[in-house]
């Protein structure tokens, strides 16, 4: 790919990159989330056409105009959403816009075929299982085989660890070798280092849309990427924790919950959180975190168990009354729960707080109170917003987690609960949003801490509960955190069946 | 009590031979309403199509006597009526629920605007000749189940092989593959090399055709003549149907009857009680249609897609 230029309003995305990729290796696509990867492979892939440059494949220039013209040129693209119906079955995602064998659709004649793709390259899956019914890392393996199966030579695979328990990651490179030595050429967009010191032959760091390093792998080390990638050395703070405590608490006693499919999700969980420090809650996702919490904050009735605050008992309080109590929630889903992303951030800022004074005065906003809130958060949490009367869905990802966090920990919240805080932030804000943590924490709020990435916990909390299949483990000491044994209290380990 | 009782087993051999007929115009636009969905482009202007149907077909048939002609043309009227539905929402992304209720009452006023048109000055109404039921000697006169079988219309059984081609089309065919998967996810689709817009296209001048031969099937089968709004709403409930079907044609069949039974009891019932308002029983379809649908409930999993307009990024 030559001098690759592509223009979104108000962001210049990829500017006049050049990316070289050599027949059977492994690559390495490494940038911090916002840097163009993605957006350059899906030039590649004709999901997006490049406004600039020139795409060239063994000398010869190609116009990649959409997806299909990628296919036919032997290029293939798993993106981090996969590109599955998750009510078909593997079978009929394998036959979706088939083009061979006439009119009908002959799922069989197709299955012999997909096998034979499977016994060539090694990857097994159940072929008549909806694709809802697998696990991330088996649908993972559907797209590959999707992609091999169309006779892909070329695999671009976008952030293909990000969801995957350590052992499918393992497996996921397995996989990726072996079909290196099938001759397949392999990409990988990523901004972990260790995938690239792992299993990349080269490398191309982009940032901010432009090349700025490429090497082989040879002699490279965590250092010098990480340089590369953020354009400064950062040193992984040490969060400083002060030893606070007041004696009040949140506390979950047996509570049971049912989740979506009406099945008891949560069963008897409890656990305590103490003003003045972080609890944080590990476990592979879905094990009934999500609805634990939902509980708590009141988005989901408990069928059984008792929650309190302070001793206050607000099992039976609606959500609103759980706010006045003091509960803050830093929702996942940032834009769809977090903030009503098409108003303005003034509006979103009082979410919590726009039914009484100061920011509704005789049964109308006031908008001067709630101008000056907003301003306290952009301020004190260094939100880049253009004023606070911009609508949320201008913000970036980063932007937008820092203003709810910000918002949840001014307004006079004693508990907060917190699931995947940094995921898909990059580096910058990542940090930013854990010291503040720590920072309300120390201040004596407590926090419940949900995460699927055991190295935040480890860092943040200072007392881990495991859930597993809706139950929970008793609380782990800092002192005795131990990686392993908390990855296998994960997986079940300790807990009754 | 034990009245209303006799009076209904009474009425079962009416509600069996007479459901048929009722079912077959809205089944005809539910069809349609199934295929459009699965493609993920919600048609709410059925109602509409239908009433298009209604006068197209009728004017047609009065004009030529070639009832074969009259479905045709009345189907291709509200494949046209589908076609505008489809430029404003395929391809210029308007909201398919404002679009379709537009659609509603454009077929609205054109069928009542045609009508006036061309007999309003007549002195009396204008009949034709409602289609004839088919008569096969010795099948035909099987008791109970001869009629049921072999002595319905031929609308009806051309109905019948085109719920079977659809319900092959869309599970056991590669294009119906394409079609559903337009309807979950028009993205994966076009990455898979399928035109997410030409699927929604075909599949809406198809649900539009339908509804007109519905539409038409109420003038020139059930009734014989015309009179404005003759639908009543069947288009809305066809919709329905689509949601109670699952969008699976058996099931959308099976709920077409059951409005179908309905109705023949609502007319029935309506004479045998001439004291109450007969408004009163014309209710009953509709309830049994809400019915229906709570049955279902919210666990039907719909086309992710549906009526979410495709656009592209980049």
């Amino acid at each position: 790919m030559k001098g690759i230029v592509k223009q979104f309003p108000g962001v210049l995305a990829v500017d006049h990159v050049d990316f070289e990729l050599y027949p059977k290796e492994i690559h390495a696509l490494l940038g911090e989330n916002g840097a163009g990867k993605t957006t350059l492979m899906n030039v590649l892939y004709g999901v997006y056409r490049a406004d600039e440059g020139q795409i060239l494949i063994n000398g010869k220039e190609v116009k990649i105009r959409n997806a299909v013209d990628a296919q036919s040129n032997g290029i293939g693209m798993v993106h981090q959403h996969f590109s599955l119906i998750p009510v078909f079955t593997v079978k009929e995602n394998l036959s979706i816009g088939l083009r061979t064998g006439g009119f009908r659709l002959n799922l069989n004649q197709i299955k012999s075929k997909i096998e034979e793709a499977e016994r060539n390259y090694g990857i097994e899956i159940d072929l008549d299982k909806k694709v809802q019914q697998l696990s991330v890392g088996e649908q993972q393996r559907v797209e590959i085989l999707k992609l091999l199966f169309r006779g892909a030579s070329t695999l671009i695979l976008d952030e293909p660890t990000s969801s995957l328990t350590p052992q499918e990651v393992a497996n996921l490179f397995k996989s990726l070798r072996a079909l290196q030595s099938e001759g397949k050429t392999i990409i990988i967009i990523t901004h972990k280092l260790y995938e690239v010191l792992d299993i990349a032959d080269r490398v191309t760091v982009l940032r901010k849309g432009k090349v700025v390093f490429k090497s082989m792998k040879e002699g490279l080390t965590s250092q010098v990427l990480t340089e590369a990638m953020i354009g400064r050395g950062v040193e992984l703070s040490n969060y400083n924790r002060e030893k606070v405590s007041s004696g009040n608490s949140l506390v979950v006693e047996g509570l049971s919950v049912r989740g979506d499919r009406n099945d008891e999700v949560v069963t008897g969980a409890s656990l305590e959180v103490r003003a003045g420090e972080i609890l944080g809650i590990a476990g592979v996702s879905g094990n009934g975190q999500k609805e634990l919490v939902e509980s708590i904050f009141g988005l989901r009735k408990s069928k059984g168990g008792r929650i309190k605050i302070n001793g206050h008992d607000i099992t039976n309080l609606g959500v609103k009354g759980r706010i006045k109590v003091g509960l803050g929630y830093i929702p996942e889903e940032r834009k769809t729960r977090g903030a009503a992303v098409s108003l303005p951030l003034t509006l979103n800022s009082v979410m919590h707080d726009h039914w009484g004074q100061p920011y509704l005065t005789r049964g109308a906003f006031n908008y001067k109170a709630i101008r000056k809130f907003a301003g306290e958060i952009i301020s004190g949490f260094k939100v880049a917003a253009k004023d606070e009367n911009v609508p949320a869905r201008d913000l970036s990802g980063g932007n937008l987690q820092k203003f709810i966090v910000g918002r949840e920990m001014i307004r006079n919240s004693s508990f907060l609960m917190s699931v995947n805080p940094t995921s898909g932030l990059d580096v910058g804000a990542t940090e930013y949003v854990r010291n503040e943590l720590v920072a309300y924490r120390n201040k004596g709020g407590g926090v419940l801490l949900v995460s699927e990435d055991l190295d935040e916990l480890l860092a943040l909390s200072d007392r881990i509960v495991v859930m597993y299949r809706g139950k929970t483990s008793k609380p782990v000491e800092q002192k005795d955190f131990d990686r392993l044994k908390i990855g296998a209290m994960m997986l079940g380990e300790g807990f009754s069946h | 009590m034990n009245s209303l009782v006799s009076i209904l087993l009474l009425l079962l051999p009416t509600v069996v031979l007479g459901m048929v007929p009722r079912a077959a115009p809205i089944f005809a636009a539910a069809l349609g309403e199934d295929v459009d969905q699965s493609a993920g482009t919600l048609n709410l202007g059925v109602e509409g199509m239908m009433l298009l149907g209604t006068i197209i077909g009728f004017v047609i048939d009065f004009e030529t006597g070639d009832f074969v002609l009259a479905f045709i043309v009345a189907g291709l009227a509200s494949a046209l009526l589908a076609l505008f539905h489809g430029i404003a929402t395929i391809s210029l992304k308007a909201d398919q629920v404002t679009s379709g209720t537009a659609i509603w009452f454009i077929g609205w006023g054109l069928s009542g605007f045609i009508y006036s048109s061309l007999f309003g000055k007549a002195s009396s109404p204008p009949v034709v000749k409602t289609i004839p039921t088919l008569y096969i000697p010795h099948l035909t006169d099987i008791p109970y189940i001869g009629k049921f079988l072999f002595g319905q219309d031929p609308v009806v059984y051309a109905l019948l092989i085109t719920f079977l081609a659809v319900q092959y089309f869309l599970f056991h065919t590669k294009a119906g593959l394409n079609l559903r998967t337009v309807g979950e996810d028009p993205l994966v689709a076009e990455i898979m090399g399928v035109n997410p817009d030409l699927y929604r296209y075909l599949a809406l001048i198809f649900g539009g055709f339908m509804a007109g031969v519905g539409g038409a099937y109420i003038t020139l089968s059930l009734v014989g003549s015309f009179y404005f709004d003759m639908t009543a709403g069947m288009g809305f409930i066809a919709v329905a149907l689509v949601y109670f079907g699952k969008w699976n044609p058996v099931r959308v069949l099976i709920g077409s009857l059951v409005f179908g039974a309905v109705y023949v009891l609502y007319l029935a019932l309506e004479t045998y009680f001439p004291a109450t308002p007969y408004q009163f029983f014309s209710m009953f379809p509709y309830i049994a249609t809400m019915i229906l649908i709570i049955l279902v409930g919210a666990r039907a999993h719909a086309p992710a897609a549906l009526a979410l307009p495709y656009i592209k990024e980049g």
